[in-house]
């Protein structure tokens, strides 16, 4: 007779090894799946396209339904569709030319390990759904006009590159007050010193001509009238005679002057 | 002789095993706990400062959170408690082996030796049963003996007697040690009985499934998850992650460090109520009208919804303008931050080296330099210097200066000027002055002197081949006077010797080396690599030892051509012993591929250092690839005996050149003429160098 007690040993001690595989293998499936699924998108969520779908699905019998009138609104035009349409097209090409420039660095960066599998899950997850979603605004398009889905995304991204470019005129124009204003003040700067410069330049000359007369007027009159001056001057006033607002220089001036009356 | 398996039940030999496995564990560890250090932030000098930043005691806190944390505690217990094993086990050796009984040894009893014959044993017993015949001698109090003790000796001696005198017996003891002739073999297992007892193995049973079913699988699933956990920067995954969607093409110092504050890091340092803690006063103080964030910087901390992101950005912003948080744990959280923005910092470069655009490059190393001095992107450098605020740097520079001074082109203003500039009401004091004088001329700016291309025992530069970049440069700290002249001997770069394999192969060299010199000399010379001092940055909390990066770009696509090369060491001293500076040239080389084909490339040589603001470097240099034709002509001339088309050395040259080599010589000289003569006339005149250096600031 058989024993079976003994021979449930086995079975029983096989059961449960299989058992435990199984249940694992199962569970991680599940929680790998769950994970893939809870991934964080790559992108933020797409506007363009989630205002082309509203206005699409904007059924004018289903849009005004509150107030119980009878009133019809008006069916989105078909201009309104296509703009938007082509929005989404420009949002698309955004995208996908972020995809492209990212993908080589992103497969070396996984190869040395300097990012994780997750990143690298997700980047062809995005990838996936951006060429789905690029194939869907070609549908669109060529429902709209025969033949447009060969040229929607060329115009979308010469629209790009004008928002673009216009983008960098304004950041160059925003600038524009505040090198002004630097400018000026740069400019106020260097006249005062061409003047400092000018004025005893333009007194050597009388020095030499007239020593004694000279000595005894030069020291007098550049004082006076730098006290009468204001201290800073407009480009305006500069090309007035030579004026010095109080400096060394001009002390230096009256040094010299000093010392060419002691000769 | 019988096979039966004796357990250890007396615990005999089980402390032996366990004290052999134990101490396979426990030595190494130990050597591995108490083994000094190698890091580079433990074996450098320091920049000699009395400086103490404002919050010192707090940076100081940091700093040893940041020490216990590496401290490694598990490896301490796991050591103590190994040490404490082994002694238990060594405890119990010592125990039991005086409780083993002691093999019957009729010599020991005699008190004669093992070589004694019979006529020497048998006089020995009668003069021993002389005193110890129990009819001769009375039992001694003292010793506490009884009669029966002497009677028992006195029948052991001879016991002990006979069997030396029975030849049988004495030939067994002889041949197997023991009085009764060959005994059984058995073979013990170093296993105490308990565990093989009949009730016991249930529970053994238990044990060993924990073990193997259990504890195993755990440790094997820690280490594999908490290694992928990290990435190969050591930070983690989503830290990397968070910050490669960050990237963009364009983005720069405030936009890197608005990537670094989605690391996972900050979340873990912030964690529960901390997060929001004093959130609503750090941002009042960020967002101030008076402090230095431009506007897009505060849109970017406005419009962040995570309160964790937010507060983490909003620290290292108030790290970086060092603005006092009037908050003892505000304080010390926004120095804990800067440290990890550093580690983090690692990841974004190399995120930033996969892309090989040149900006957010040199950004990611700017990045690295303003963490470490704690200086806000688009300040002036001179905030490195100890004591200097942004008073003392505006009354430098003047009001409404556009470009920053660096610390050298201060350090270069006569020195009335430097001081009348800083020190005054408001600014700094006398004393304050000279700290930051000695510290700045401690700095370690490198200047490079010449910087060139060669292709290691060849005249010109060959398609293909691995090019080695030289640069020559010297450590001139700021405001050095009488800097002496560059010998043009140190310039140049010697090839080492055919036979000194270590040179040619790259390898490090041992201990001594021999050096060419210019003039063909051979001179021995002690091979050290000198560490230059650690950065001065009394504000972060961490060591940090300078990195000087090389790389080349290309100006005009703005991308990356050679990937950086990190010098951390160098070959001379930099400072000799009284700290004078020693101006010594420093060689840097790096090796990387020529372009395949023939012509002029420009590149753009980066140095930057990681640790100190205006110390970069930035100049054009040109590599000049001449034809492999030509090179083969040029070495006929210098009357090199050609290699063997079929000699090793001659596939070597086909490998090298790209082509065999030539058999005829004058066919040679022939088709290089023709093949040169678009490319002859500037090979003349063009040097392969380009030593104009333009400092970049």
């Amino acid at each position: 007779m058989v024993n079976w007690i003994t021979l449930a040993v086995p079975f029983a001690y096989l059961g449960v090894l299989l058992g435990s595989l199984a249940t694992f293998s199962s569970l991680y499936r599940k929680r790998k799946a769950m994970k893939s699924f809870t991934l964080e998108p790559w992108f933020p969520p797409h506007a363009p396209r989630d205002i082309y779908f509203s206005l699409m699905h904007l059924d004018p019998t289903t849009a005004s339904p509150s107030g119980g009138k009878d009133k019809k609104a008006p069916a989105v035009p078909d201009s309104v569709l296509k703009a938007a349409l082509l929005r989404r097209a420009i949002e698309d090409i955004k995208r996908v030319m972020a995809l492209r420039v990212q993908k080589p660095a992103l497969a070396m960066l996984l190869q040395r390990g300097s990012v994780g599998d997750d990143l690298w899950q997700r980047f062809l997850r995005a990838e996936k759904e951006m060429e789905d979603e690029v194939k869907d605004v070609v549908a669109e398009a060529n429902a709209y006009a025969p033949g447009w889905g060969q040229t929607i995304f060329q115009s979308a991204n010469e629209m790009l590159n004008n928002a673009i470019l216009r983008e960098r005129v304004e950041k160059q124009q925003a600038k524009l007050q505040e090198e002004k204003q630097s400018w000026e003040k740069k400019k106020d700067g260097y006249l005062k010193e061409l003047d400092a410069e000018a004025a005893p330049a333009a007194k050597k000359p009388e020095d030499s001509a007239a020593p004694a007369a000279a000595a005894a007027a030069a020291p007098v009159t550049p004082t006076s009238e730098s006290a009468s001056t204001p201290a800073t001057k407009t480009p305006e006033s500069s090309g007035a005679p030579p004026s010095v607002a109080g400096s060394e220089e001009d002390d230096a001036v009256l040094v010299e002057a000093e010392k060419g009356a002691k000769k | 002789m019988s096979t039966d398996y004796n357990y250890d039940d007396k615990g005999q030999f089980f402390p032996f095993f366990v004290l052999t496995l134990t101490s396979l564990v426990t030595l190494p560890l130990t050597y591995n706990l108490l083994r000094p250090s190698k890091g580079l932030e433990n074996t450098a000098p320091r920049i000699k400062s009395e400086f103490k930043p404002e919050h010192a005691e707090l940076i100081e806190a940091q700093k040893r959170k940041r020490l216990r944390k590496e401290r490694r505690i598990k490896r301490i217990i796991t050591v103590i408690v190994g040490y404490a094993v082994m002694a238990y086990m060594a405890y119990l050796i010592i125990v039991t082996a005086r409780a083993t009984p002691k093999i019957w040894d009729p010599y020991d009893i005699l008190g004669v030796s093992r070589s004694a014959d019979e006529k020497a044993i048998s006089r020995h017993y009668k003069r021993m049963s002389l005193v110890y015949h129990p009819d001769k001698i009375r039992p001694d109090p003292a010793k506490n003996e009884t009669i029966e003790m002497l009677n028992d000796r006195f029948v052991e001696l001879t016991k002990a007697y006979k069997a030396l005198t029975d030849e049988e017996v004495r030939n067994n003891y002889i041949q197997y040690g023991h009085p009764d002739g060959k005994q059984s073999m058995s073979i013990g297992i170093a296993l105490p009985t308990f565990i093989v007892s009949e009730g016991n193995s249930k529970y053994t049973l238990l044990v060993y499934g924990a073990l193997l079913g259990v504890l195993l699988p755990y440790i094997v699933g820690r280490w594999w998850y908490g290694s992928q956990r990290y990435t190969k920067e050591r930070v983690l995954v989503a830290s990397a992650g968070n910050i490669f969607r960050e990237y963009k093409e364009d983005i720069t110092d405030g936009g890197i460090v608005n990537a670094l504050s989605t690391g996972a890091e900050f979340k873990e340092m912030l964690q529960g109520a901390q997060t929001d803690a004093g959130l609503a006063k750090l941002e009042k103080k960020i967002l101030a009208e008076d402090s230095i964030l431009s506007p897009e910087e505060r849109n970017v901390i406005k419009s962040l919804d995570d309160s964790g992101r937010r507060k983490a950005l909003s620290l290292l912003w108030a790290y970086l303008s060092r603005t006092d948080l009037d908050d003892t744990t505000l304080d010390g959280e926004k120095y804990e931050a800067a440290p990890i923005a550093l580690s983090l910092n690692e990841a974004f470069t190399a995120i930033a080296l996969a892309f090989g655009n040149v900006r957010p490059i040199i950004g990611s190393f700017r990045t690295s330099q303003h963490l470490i001095q704690a200086v806000a992107p688009g300040s002036s450098p001179l905030l490195q210097l100890p004591h200097f605020t942004d008073e003392v740097v505006k009354s430098v520079e003047g009001a409404d200066a556009k470009e920053h001074y660096t610390v050298q082109k201060f350090m270069s203003i006569p020195e009335e000027k430097q001081r009348s500039l800083t020190v005054g009401a408001g600014l700094l004091s006398e004393q304050q002055y000279n700290t930051a004088i000695s510290v700045a001329k401690q700095l370690p700016v490198l200047e490079v002197s010449r910087a060139f291309f060669k292709v290691m025992g060849e005249k010109v530069i060959t398609p293909s081949s691995l090019v080695q970049l030289v640069v020559k440069a010297r450590f001139v700290p700021p405001g050095s006077s009488n800097v002496p002249q560059v010998e043009a001997l140190d310039l140049e770069d010697i090839d080492p010797d055919e036979d000194d394999l270590d040179a040619i192969m790259g390898r490090k060299p041992a201990k001594n080396k021999t050096t060419k010199l210019v003039n063909g000399q051979k001179v021995e010379e002690k091979v050290e690599t000198i560490q230059p001092p650690l950065a001065h940055a009394p504000y972060l909390a961490r060591d940090h030892s300078p990195r000087w990066n090389i790389f080349l770009s290309d100006a005009k696509q703005g991308k990356m051509a050679v990937p950086p090369f990190t010098f951390t060491t160098f070959d001379k001293p930099l400072f000799d012993a009284d700290g004078k500076p020693t101006f010594n040239i420093q060689t840097l080389k790096m090796q990387f591929q020529a372009p395949p084909q023939v012509g002029d490339f420009t590149f753009v040589l980066h140095l930057l250092c990681d640790s100190y603001l205006g110390l970069d470097t930035k100049m054009e240099i040109t590599l000049h690839i001449d034809d492999p034709a030509k090179a083969a002509a040029l070495e006929e001339e210098d009357d090199i005996s050609e290699p063997d088309e079929d000699s090793i050395a001659g596939q070597m040259q086909a490998l090298k050149t790209g082509q065999p080599p030539k058999k005829a010589k004058k066919p040679t000289a022939a088709d290089s003429s023709d093949d040169e003569s678009d490319t002859d006339g500037d090979a003349g005149d063009t040097s392969d160098t380009n030593t104009e250096t333009d400092i970049d600031d």
